[in-house]
């Protein structure tokens, strides 16, 4: 690439050439103004050359030719350092105007970054950053520590009107007038001049001119002058197609660029031309040759050669000493290193650069030895640029750069200028090579104090990032956001918000919150200040949410963000209302159709669970269709049948979440639906085209629909949203007329400020979850569309007094209470209950009688079948004929029972049919949910042991424990269920409850015995002497209450439930037993949680199994003692075995006795546990015959005896006489009886448990299923003692 | 102790999910903000630099006047920066192991959703901890 081609090149070779000083009289000035131009502005458009084709030879003998050249030209005056004030005033205006305009001209649209189209600079970055960076270069101009900014030629313009001309080009070059930098020795004041007459030809012919002209050739010398005649077009005035002018005079002249140079024709711009031509060509160029050559020869001699260099280097040591300024020594122009300087500029200027470089080098050291550290950094700077053009070393052009700029800054404020200067040909330097990241941190390095000044510069800076590869947008966001608030801080607003608004388009979409926040707040506040506050509250909206920020910042933000909405004056209606958060996943919406809510809690329970729970009710769908007859189907279309259907007069709910994300509480008011009605089908269908249409502005649809309420009530709800609160607002719509009603979605009004809408359709992907009530295969649209049809009736239950806490076990009635308020009639009401076990309902005849007398057991007891009353767990009808109408209520009497501890949900569905056929809904459920919690009370346990004496007899344990806090409790009677079964105590129930009631804790055990009654023998001749005593009371007799008939209604339908809920292992009716104890509250106590304390608790436990061996008890009859005379003959004792088979079937029964104990090879298989114990206690005889004395009542002697028999050896001391193995068939249910009989050889006392009893029971073929079931079984005998004694 | 020091942990997909101003200097009203841009534009030169090198902890790639951004980025490309004015260069990196530690931890808790903000307390105050252990 060729570095004059690029920016940097152009520039340089424009602002790097020789400059020519002007000097002019007044006359000649007037002249020019006839054309609306200076002298010098006539002249300026011929100082570049593009075509100028001049051979140069500098120090090498070598010629080249220069192809383009320029000359810069100032008058005089203008040669010194340009006023810094004025400059700035200058920038500053050019920057505000700049600013006007590219705001207006961006105001709607936010730019767009496309990466594509990034890639050239001059389409993003604003033109007016070119221009001022020329003017900062421009005003670091002519400093004293360079040299190309140094004249080289003097043009002398003298007018041919003047009086002695010749004298006034005398006077024109006046040291008094001449620049400071001639006049204190920073250069050469013995510069050549070049004296040129002008002529007006308006003023009159040439002949003066060329008069003066002959005199001054004489003067000055034939090569040094020459003239100029201009205005030669006398009368009209000339229209240039392209003026050369125009381009050079478009800032601050008030003439249009057509009247420019109006007077000058075709010749007279030739012969300008001509005359710059030859001034650069025979004059300026040639002169610099020769000052090159000059120059390059004393430098050579003085300075060139090792002999030289040591000489200078042990000179500068030496001076070293004396001067330290800050600007270092001062050099004056015939100063070796002022040459140097010079010779470097020139040749830089000619384009020899590589003469230029060695000089720079030489020089560079120099300064820096002498610590004259502008100047260093000056030569830095031109080395710098030199490798640059010679596209040499790019690492020591921008090591030179870098030196430069740092060296400019260290000098503090008045190295500023230059420092811009070197960082802007740096930048231009490294954008040249691509490296505009670099070029960025450059920028970022020019900011100085002047904070318009590096406004500007982060702007560009942040477009370097963005034209960097790949593109550094976040580094492009921060540094317009850095830049822009440095616009702010000068009052540049509309700077300002233009890079705020470019950053946006970085930032936009952004999780950082703090820049969000800060971006779009700024943005806010500062259109609120050019007062578009309609753009200013956009744009403060979207910080409204920051529930990031402290709290004074919230505070900041909401109060700024009202302000603004306040100064618009009226009220604004958005759609984007951050402020408060409406979380639409907890959007709910409830209406009725044909199902009803009683209860607020049946709401929220699953449909699922209701559908379930009224499956058997309802009648199915496909079976109200069966005849095409039907008026149902002519009714809904099929359109119809997809959207949701509401009654007129009854209210849709919505509800749904409003949170406040910040730490301050906002005032919400006015919260309402923004609903739709339409009066019939076919306007639907137009307006969904319609809506679709105005998708785009929702904020006026809402207006629009907002008004429109004629028909439907909506409710309205103000409240106040505290820090970080999160409320569940309900709101309704009440439709008053058929037709359709569409819910599009709330209003509210925040502050009493800006109204806010939110539409439930437009977030619709998690929808889906938050509703369970709907069906989910609708349109969006559907879903809040609701088909209003005409009044029809709806029940209203309620249940009272339900409690919502109780004990386990309590018993209570309860009056379901069902209302129609409207005059419409209600039939064929059917109910069902969720939980058969907590809830069932009673008989209408209950509702009078009184609770708990009801339960009492009459005196004449009837014994009513039991099981025809237990219900099945289907559905309850009500009896034909039930309506409910008007005010009458329905009251219908229900029995509950708290079973189980725990929270309970109990749920209830009442199904009704319209009498009125005519309508949509022909049926409705009302659903009931009611929680109960419950307590544990009593905890009840029971054990059974079948009697060892008797047969059918057994002793039964009982476990009571009373688990509540603080009651106390009545145990007051225990039941065992059904009619076979005897129970009494075994102890007075004094002793067992002292103080006739149970504390809270205490635990307590009693006894019972069970007997079987003899029912299935011999009724009749067992009852009128043994009457059956199912009951047992476990108070004192004392007390008058009689006894609960646990066969009556509620208390044997609970227990049927009890039995199916405990149902374990079912092993038959016979075995089983069921007990209910019924207890009381204690009277004297009374808990005050309990508002209404319990009368009667029933506790129910079931399946008892009292037959734990098998089906098969049998029981030993025989003497207890017994005496014999063994002197006589062994005693034979016969004794009778009773069996008694409890199961269903008949049983095969087979006895072995067995006379070795112990030992018996079937017998160690029976019962391991009994052959392996240690006290084998076959029996013991007394093996102290000899001196025959009976001690046996000693109780010394029974001590020792069974420690002698222990170490007798197990011989059997008894035989078996009769059969050693009985088979018998025993009936079901039936009693046997077997003979045994034994022979015993010696008194003493005997155990007769030596025989093994094997049952079996036919295994019916279907029975193999039942696998807990036994089918066979061994037992092991009974231990029976009998004691038999010596006669005497 | 830094007097300023700003710990963010930046999701693969450029979100900050975890934001901690663990200096000792009184906050001030602006400071967030700032520290949000210059730890944002940060992200720009980690892009370029992160695939420059095989290690994680990167040093400190950007500065804005007196302050350093240090990152260290983790094997799933989430970036843990840490804005600094202070000169600790192994603290910090014994910082961001220690941290870096921690957030594998929470990793592997099954209720978060990798990318997702951490909002875990017991994270906060250990990563507090690790700052003023290390910082």
């Amino acid at each position: 690439m060729d570095p004059a081609t690029t920016p940097l090149g152009q520039m340089l070779l424009d602002e790097i050439t020789p400059v020519v000083m002007l000097l002019s009289t007044p006359s000649v000035e007037q002249s020019c103004l006839k054309n609306g131009l200076s002298f010098l502005q006539t002249l300026r458009p011929f100082c570049s050359f593009n075509n100028i084709d001049v051979p140069v030879r500098t120090a090498s003998d070598q010629p080249y030719r220069l192809h383009k050249f320029k000359l810069r030209l100032f008058y005089a005056s203008d040669v010194r350092k340009p006023d810094l004030m004025v400059a700035k005033e200058q920038l500053k205006q050019v920057i505000t105007e700049a600013g006007d305009k590219m705001f207006s001209d961006s105001r709607s649209d936010v730019p767009k970054i496309n990466h594509e189209l990034s890639s050239s600079e001059h389409q993003n970055t604003p033109s007016w950053f070119q221009f001022l960076n020329k003017e900062l270069v421009r005003v670091a101009s002519f400093s004293d520590h360079e040299a190309f900014d140094h004249p080289v030629i003097c043009l002398l313009a003298v007018s041919s009107k003047d009086e002695q001309p010749i004298n006034r080009f005398i006077d024109l070059f006046n040291a008094n007038k001449l620049p400071s930098l001639l006049n204190d020795g920073a250069m050469d004041p013995k510069i050549s001049k070049h004296y040129l007459l002008v002529h007006d030809n308006q003023d009159g012919p040439t002949d003066r001119a060329s008069k003066i002209f002959t005199e001054m050739r004489n003067a000055f010398g034939t090569i040094d002058c020459s003239l100029l005649c201009i205005n030669s077009s006398l009368d009209a005035p000339i229209k240039h197609q392209d003026n050369p002018w125009a381009l050079y005079i478009t800032d601050a002249s008030p003439t249009p660029s057509q009247d420019l140079a109006c007077f000058l024709n075709i010749d007279d711009i030739n012969e300008i031309k001509n005359l710059m031509q030859d001034l650069s060509s025979k004059h300026i160029i040639p002169n610099m040759e020769q000052k090159i050559r000059v120059l390059n020869q004393q430098v050579s001699a003085t300075r060139k050669g090792f002999k030289n260099q040591i000489k200078n280097l042990w000179w500068r040591k030496g001076k070293e000493d004396g001067a330290d300024s800050l600007n270092g020594p001062t050099y004056n122009f015939n100063s070796i290193e002022s040459q140097i300087r010079v010779l470097g500029d020139y040749a830089f200027m000619l384009r020899d650069y590589e003469l230029a470089l060695s000089n720079y080098r030489l020089i560079s050291t120099d300064y820096k030895i002498d610590k004259a550290w502008k100047r260093y950094a000056g030569v830095q700077e031109m080395m710098g640029l030199t490798y640059f053009m010679l596209d040499q070393s790019r690492k020591e052009a921008e090591y030179c750069m870098e030196n430069a700029f740092t060296t400019y800054l260290k000098l503090g404020s008045f190295g500023q200028l230059n420092a811009t200067r070197c960082g802007l040909w740096w930048i231009e330097m490294l954008k040249a090579r691509d490296e505009y990241k670099e070029a960025a941190t450059v920028y970022f390095r020019i900011c100085g104090e002047d904070i318009l000044h590096s406004a500007v510069m982060l702007e560009q800076a942040s477009y370097c990032y963005l034209l960097s590869k790949p593109s550094m947008l976040r580094k492009y966001g921060f540094h317009l956001v850095l830049s822009g608030e440095q616009y702010k801080k000068c009052d540049q607003i509309k700077h300002a918000i233009r890079t705020y608004k470019s950053a946006l388009s970085v930032f936009r979409g952004t999780t950082w919150g703090y820049i969000n926040d800060h971006v779009h707040f700024h943005i806010g506040q500062w259109y609120a200040s050019l007062g578009m506050y309609d753009v200013a509250v956009k744009h403060m909206m979207e910080i409204l949410a920051c529930s990031h920020q402290s709290k004074t910042t919230q505070e900041l933000f909401l109060g700024d963000f009202l302000q603004i909405v306040e100064k618009n004056g009226r009220t604004f209606e958005v759609t984007k209302l951050q402020l408060p958060v409406i979380n639409i996943s907890s959007l709910k919406v409830v209406f009725e159709d044909y199902r009803t809510f009683g209860t607020p809690s049946a709401v929220n329970t699953k449909e699922v669970s209701w559908r379930s729970l009224e499956e058997e009710m309802l009648p199915s769908f496909s079976a109200a269709k069966t005849n095409w007859l039907e008026l149902q189907s002519k009714l809904i279309s099929k359109k119809d049948i997809q959207s949701n259907v509401c009654v007129a007069g009854e209210a849709v709910n919505v509800s749904f979440e409003f949170k406040n994300p910040l730490l301050i509480s906002i005032p919400i008011s006015g919260v309402t639906l923004v609903c739709k009605y339409s009066a019939s089908t076919d306007e639907v269908k137009s307006n969904e085209n319609e809506s679709s249409l105005e998708k785009d502005d929702e904020a006026d649809l809402f207006r629009n629909r907002s008004n429109d309420n004629s028909s439907f009530l909506v409710s309205e709800v103000d409240f106040l949203l505290g820090g970080g609160e999160t409320t569940m607002i309900q709101l309704s719509v009440t439709p008053r007329a058929e037709g359709i009603l569409e819910i599009h979605g709330v209003k509210w009004k925040l502050s009493g400020k800006i109204v806010g809408f939110h539409n439930f359709e437009l977030s619709l992907p998690n929808r889906n979850a938050g509703k369970g009530r709907r069906k989910t295969k609708h349109l969006q649209n559907e879903k809040f569309k609701f088909m209003v049809i005409k009044s029809i009736p709806k029940l209203q239950g309620s249940i009272h007094p339900l409690p919502e806490k109780a004990y386990a076990g309590d018993l209570r009635q309860l009056v379901l209470e069902l209302r129609n308020p409207s005059e419409f009639p209600v039939k064929n009401l059917k109910m069902k209950i969720s939980h058969p076990r907590f809830l069932i309902i009673g008989k209408q005849e209950n509702i009078r009688s009184e609770f708990p007398a009801c339960l009492r057991k009459k005196t004449d007891s009837v014994q009513c079948d039991a099981d025809s009353n237990i219900m099945s767990d289907t559905v309850f009808l009500f009896p034909e004929g039930t309506s409910v109408q008007g005010e009458t209520p329905l009251l219908w009497p229900l029995w509950f029972r708290a079973a189980v501890p725990g929270d309970i949900s109990l749920y209830m569905s009442i199904y009704y049919e319209m009498v009125d056929v005519s309508s949509v809904i022909r049926y409705r459920t009302l659903r009931l949910h009611y929680n109960v919690q419950v307590l544990p009370s009593l905890d009840v346990s029971f054990q059974t042991s079948p009697s060892q004496l008797r047969l059918q007899e057994f002793l039964v344990r009982m476990d009571i424990v009373n688990k509540t806090n603080s009651e106390s409790f009545q145990v007051y009677q225990l039941s065992s269920v059904g009619h076979h079964w005897e129970i009494s105590l075994l102890q007075p129930p004094d002793t067992i409850f002292p103080s006739q009631s149970l504390m809270a804790g205490q635990a307590i055990s009693c006894f019972f015995t069970l007997k079987k009654s003899r029912k299935f023998s011999a009724l009749e001749d067992n009852v009128s002497t043994l009457p059956v005593r199912s009951d047992v009371r476990l108070v004192p007799q004392s007390s008058d209450d009689l006894v609960y008939d646990i066969n009556i209604a509620p208390l044997i339908n609970f227990h049927h439930y009890e039995r199916l809920q405990q149902e374990v292992s079912y092993k038959g009716d016979f075995n089983a037993v069921d007990f209910v104890l019924i207890s009381r509250p204690f009277k004297s106590n009374n808990d005050p949680g309990f508002s209404d304390p319990p009368h009667l608790m029933s506790h129910h436990a079931c399946h008892f199994s009292i037959a734990s061996t098998g089906p098969i008890s049998w029981l030993i009859d025989g003497p207890q003692t017994l005496h014999h005379d063994f002197s006589a003959s062994f005693c034979e004792i016969s004794l009778k075995m009773h069996l008694y088979n409890s199961s269903g079937a008949t049983a095969f029964v087979r006895i072995d006795t067995l006379d070795s104990a112990g030992n018996g090879g079937h017998n160690s298989n029976i019962n391991v546990a009994q052959t392996t114990t240690p006290d084998n206690q076959a029996g013991w005889h007394d093996i102290t015959p000899a001196n025959n004395e009976l001690k046996v009542t000693s109780p010394k002697f029974l001590e020792n005896q069974p420690v002698k028999a222990l170490s007798l050896e197990s011989v059997s001391p008894y035989i078996w006489s009769g059969s050693s193995s009985t088979h018998l068939h025993v009936e079901a249910m039936s009693l046997a009886e077997i003979p045994l009989q034994i022979c015993v050889f010696s008194p003493g006392t005997y155990d007769l448990s030596n025989y093994v009893l094997n049952w079996r029971l036919p295994s019916n073929g279907l029975g193999d299923s039942d696998e807990t079931r036994q089918h066979s079984g061994k037992c092991q005998g009974y231990k029976h003692y009998l004691t038999v004694l010596q006669s005497t | 102790m830094a007097t300023t020091a700003c710990f963010i942990i930046v999701s693969r997909n450029d979100i900050p999910i975890y934001e901690a101003e663990v200096g000792v200097a009184a906050k001030r009203e602006d400071a967030a903000q700032l520290h949000q841009f210059i730890l944002h534009a940060a992200l720009d030169i980690v892009q370029d630099l992160a695939w420059t090198t095989s290690a994680m902890y990167l040093k400190s790639v950007d500065r804005f006047n007196e302050l350093v951004v240090s990152v260290y980025v983790t094997a799933g490309h989430t970036r843990f920066m840490l804005l600094h004015d202070s000169r600790n260069d192994d603290g910090i990196k014994s910082f961001f192991q220690e941290v870096h530690e921690l957030y594998i931890k929470t990793l592997l808790n099954p209720l978060y959703l990798p990318g997702s903000r951490i909002t875990s307390s017991h994270f906060d105050t250990k990563v507090r901890a690790l700052a003023r252990k290390y910082l």
